[in-house]
């Protein structure tokens, strides 16, 4: 099995979790307070992050699929991650086809869909038959291009003048209720999406320091994610931020610096697919290990099947419409299951005793042993 | 020619006769009767009763050796008499008393015999005795030693390596004096036999590099090796890659910065180039002059040097993107100058862009084959073709000119030829994929590089080592993008696994004393 480091780990969780976000102004619902929001949310990802180090640190060596068979038995806990690995894949699905909606939006308008959500998902399926090793290493090299990109669209949207604070005012306009009301989408989109990582975390070669590595990256990436989104409020106004669809883009043709710097939107449009793409493809990844740990099959022969079934649902909804509304209305009030009720039930039932030693002694590698 | 029991576990070799005569014509029969073998008989005085025969291939031998060293001494010898009375002290007695040649050798078969001769050896038979002595006279002409011809710097050694293995390993003993440079030869090739040398610094260099090295060589089994090229392809880790995984050079000075930190060289007989692994995708964008100038200037053009293969491999695609797909991205002006242009032009910018490129292939190519008097035409006709009569005729629009000379020019920055060919055929696939799809095809094929490019290795180390993943140890990524002061680098390369990693004890620079 290919192990990867720690810087490794917390790049992962970093790019995975600003994915695309920082584009959409997410918690509009609480209008100048959607930054409110996202903080509450932010730190009530942390309280799960915290329960899935926890689940983690039970069977350091044990993935996802592991742990749920470790909890719940081989039958139960096997048809649980089947069904995690489903849900990785329709989640990767749904990125797919926001590639596929955003670039026929934004750049290309005459280009059909399916060729554009193919070639992503076909980079995606490249990336993965590479392995985690050659994957964490191009997270590695994308990581310096999106601090780069993000870091001179700050400067340039503070240089330009833009930013004004009063847009964030007043506070709480009417009382904390319509806050409140947003946090839940917020946790279940983007901060709760760390439950992916429980598949990724047993690979990390440093066991010791998983638990600091994940809670450090974890805060950044909600402090950044916090920031960004109150950076888009004060320069479009709640308003504006809740019409448009793009709102990261229309900011960004906001800035007209010394008659030169005028078109950022390349990249804005950069980030987008690089967000885009390192999410499919963590999630193809998800659901294939997820598969791997259930079936015994090997990669390659799972890499094409999932594949083409997360192709093959990128075309079952009509329209963006369509996709937006299953995104906000339905997927996002199904997933708190998947990410919050599923390991909460682990933590309290615990360790069956008959698959204690296995957990303890590392996972897959004692499960062999005992086999012979 | 009887075969003994003996040599049953080696049957293909044929023991040498007691009789002169009988080897002596073997030998002229194994080499087909070949016009450059040389035969001489003689008798000594100190036993004028033994036939002695020197048997040599003219032109590989150095006659000045032959005569002084080996024949004077044979034909006037004075042997002490007990020496004379058996007859395979004869031979012995030759190599310890008469030859007076660094490197002899005693043979009892004819293969070996001949194997050795071919290698620029001279056999020495005596009547009698089944045992033979090969005696060193490596000679024949050779270029000298000279100024590098493509890998050039303007501060620095100059002298480059040439096509005798001898003298490039004798050059880097010169270069590093010290008894840790090891040097190991190997013969490849079933038919050539050519000295393969292997080089590393012992105590610095990852032993597991230098046996895995052995290890790839010593799997070699081919007829011949004309050039390290033919190496390079049997050993790197990855045949299917536009990206070389081992580096090359004739430079005697990047040899050794290589063996300094940590590197094993290759140096194949019989060509100038040198080989060099364990290798990273970021060692191609250092050029050897880089260490000797200024750090501030040579920080500066290695950045310059990135942002040149950058421009090399994608401005011909971002023109195809922004013009076909993309023209809200151009300011207004550009635009409508561009367009301007364009209106004459009968292809999109796709085919345009195409067009020139491959033009540009072609004249660079002629440009390298063809026999240098006829140089300067083709600056002439090369001028015309993609300069301001191609545009005047209504073929390609002005622009394109410009970004086809620029995207040229910036290959030529690099100071490796491998890596710079990468470029130039990811280029095209680039172009391709921007006129069908813009920006996201540009991205995506990006993507597509960087994948694979993280998938590479060199001898186990990761490609895109220090930056992905990170090398252990204080930031020596600094040394991908700009050059530290020398001082200063007190590791060598972290993602290589050395043995000794440091260079130095502390980053400490004599301070100046202020008077």
């Amino acid at each position: 099995m290919q192990q990867i480091d720690k810087k490794q780990l917390s790049l992962l969780i970093i790019v995975f979790l600003i994915g695309s976000t920082p584009l959409f102004e997410l918690g509009i619902e609480a209008k100048q307070d959607a930054w409110l929001a996202m903080l509450i949310a932010a730190g009530a990802g942390m309280l799960l992050t915290v329960m899935y180090v926890k689940l983690q640190q039970r069977a350091p060596n044990a993935g996802l699929a592991d742990l749920l068979k470790y909890h719940f038995g081989r039958i139960l806990g096997g048809s649980l991650a089947t069904i995690y690995a489903i849900w990785f894949a329709y989640e990767s699905m749904r990125n797919v086809r926001d590639v596929g909606e955003l670039t026929t939006m934004a750049l290309l308008g005459l280009t059909p869909k399916w060729i554009i959500m193919f070639l992503i998902l076909l980079l995606s399926a490249y990336t993965i038959s590479k392995g985690i090793e050659v994957f964490a290493r191009v997270v590695q090299l994308l990581f310096p291009l999106v601090v780069l990109s993000y870091s001179s669209i700050i400067l340039l949207i503070f240089f330009s003048g833009l930013v004004k604070f009063n847009q964030l005012l007043p506070i709480l306009e009417r009382g904390p209720m319509p806050v409140l009301k947003a946090v839940p989408d917020l946790v279940a989109f983007p901060f709760a999406q760390m439950v992916i990582m429980l598949v990724f975390m047993h690979l990390v070669k440093e066991k010791k320091s998983l638990e600091r590595v994940t809670y450090r990256s974890q805060l950044s990436v909600s402090l950044f994610l916090v920031l960004m989104n109150a950076l888009v409020l004060c320069v479009l106004g709640p308003q504006l931020a809740g019409v448009t669809s793009l709102p990261l883009l229309e900011v960004v043709q906001l800035v007209r610096l010394a008659n030169f710097l005028e078109r950022l939107d390349i990249i804005v449009t950069l980030l987008l697919f690089i967000g885009l793409y390192v999410k499919i493809t963590t999630l193809y990844f998800a659901s294939v290990f997820t598969m791997i740990a259930v079936t015994g099959l090997s990669s390659r022969n799972l890499l094409f099947p999932i594949g083409i079934f997360i192709y093959a649902t990128s075309f079952l909804e009509p329209n963006n419409t369509y996709h937006l509304w299953i995104g906000l209305e339905i997927t996002l009030k199904i997933v708190p299951v998947f990410q919050i009720a599923f390991p909460l039930l682990m933590l309290v039932v615990g360790i069956r005793k008959r698959y204690k030693p296995e957990a303890a002694g590392g996972g897959r590698r004692a499960e062999g042993v005992k086999e012979k | 020619m009887t075969k003994t029991s003996q040599t049953s576990n080696q049957s293909a070799l044929t023991p040498l006769s007691r009789s002169l005569q009988v080897n002596a014509h073997a030998i002229h029969t194994r080499f087909g009767g070949s016009s450059d073998l040389v035969i001489r008989l003689f008798r000594s005085d100190a036993a004028p009763e033994r036939q002695l025969a020197l048997i040599y291939i003219a032109g590989i031998v150095d006659a000045d050796v032959i005569n002084d060293s080996v024949l004077a001494p044979l034909m006037s010898m004075k042997l002490p008499s007990y020496m004379e009375e058996t007859e395979n002290l004869l031979i012995e007695s030759l190599r310890a008393c008469v030859v007076s040649v660094g490197s002899v050798k005693e043979v009892s078969t004819l293969e070996e015999a001949l194997q050795y001769m071919a290698d620029g050896m001279c056999l020495i038979l005596a009547d009698g005795s089944p045992l033979a002595l090969l005696a060193e006279a490596g000679g024949g002409k050779d270029r000298s030693v000279d100024v590098t011809q493509t890998q050039t710097v303007i501060r620095g050694p100059q002298r480059g390596f040439v096509e005798d293995i001898g003298t490039n390993i004798s050059i880097i003993r010169r270069i590093i004096r010290s008894p840790n440079l090891h040097v190991q030869t190997h013969k490849i090739g079933s038919q050539t036999h050519s000295n393969v040398a292997v080089l590393y610094l012992h105590g610095v260099a990852d032993e597991s590099v230098v046996k895995e090295m052995y290890r790839r060589l010593a799997a070699i089994d081919i007829d011949g090796v004309l050039e390290s090229g033919y190496i390079e392809e049997f050993i790197q880790d990855e045949s299917f890659t536009l990206f070389p995984t081992l580096m090359n050079t004739e430079r005697p000075d990047t040899v050794a910065a290589a063996l300094l930190e940590g590197r094993v060289a290759v140096m194949v007989d019989g060509t100038p180039i040198a080989l060099m692994a364990p290798i990273t995708f970021f060692s191609f964008f250092q050029s050897p002059e880089d260490f000797y100038q200024r750090f501030d200037i040579s920080s500066f053009v290695r950045v310059i040097r990135y942002a040149a293969y950058i421009v090399s491999m994608l401005l011909p695609s971002l023109y195809i993107a922004v013009t076909t797909f993309h023209q809200e991205m151009l300011p207004t002006t550009l635009l409508i100058s561009l367009a301007a242009q364009r209106e004459g032009v009968p292809f999109p910018g796709l085919v345009e862009a195409l067009l020139m490129e491959t033009t540009f292939e072609v004249l660079r190519e002629a440009g390298l084959r063809m026999p240098r008097a006829i140089g300067p035409a083709i600056s002439i006709v090369g001028a015309l073709v993609l300069g301001q009569s191609a545009v005047q005729a209504g073929i390609v629009s002005a622009g394109m000119v410009i970004i086809v000379s620029f995207t040229a020019i910036s290959n030529f920055v690099m100071p490796e030829f491998n890596m710079a060919a990468t470029s130039r055929i990811i280029r095209f696939g680039i172009m391709l994929m921007a006129g069908m799809l813009g920006f996201f095809g540009i991205f995506i094929s990006l993507l597509f590089v960087l994948v694979h490019l993280a998938s590479l290795r060199s001898f186990g180390v990761p490609y895109m080592s220090p930056i992905a993943p990170t090398a252990k140890g204080s930031g020596l990524w600094r040394d991908a993008f700009i050059r530290i002061p020398w001082w200063a680098i007190v590791m060598r390369p972290m993602d290589l696994k050395l043995r000794n990693p440091r260079r130095q004890r502390s980053a400490r620079k004599p301070p100046a004393q202020r008077h």
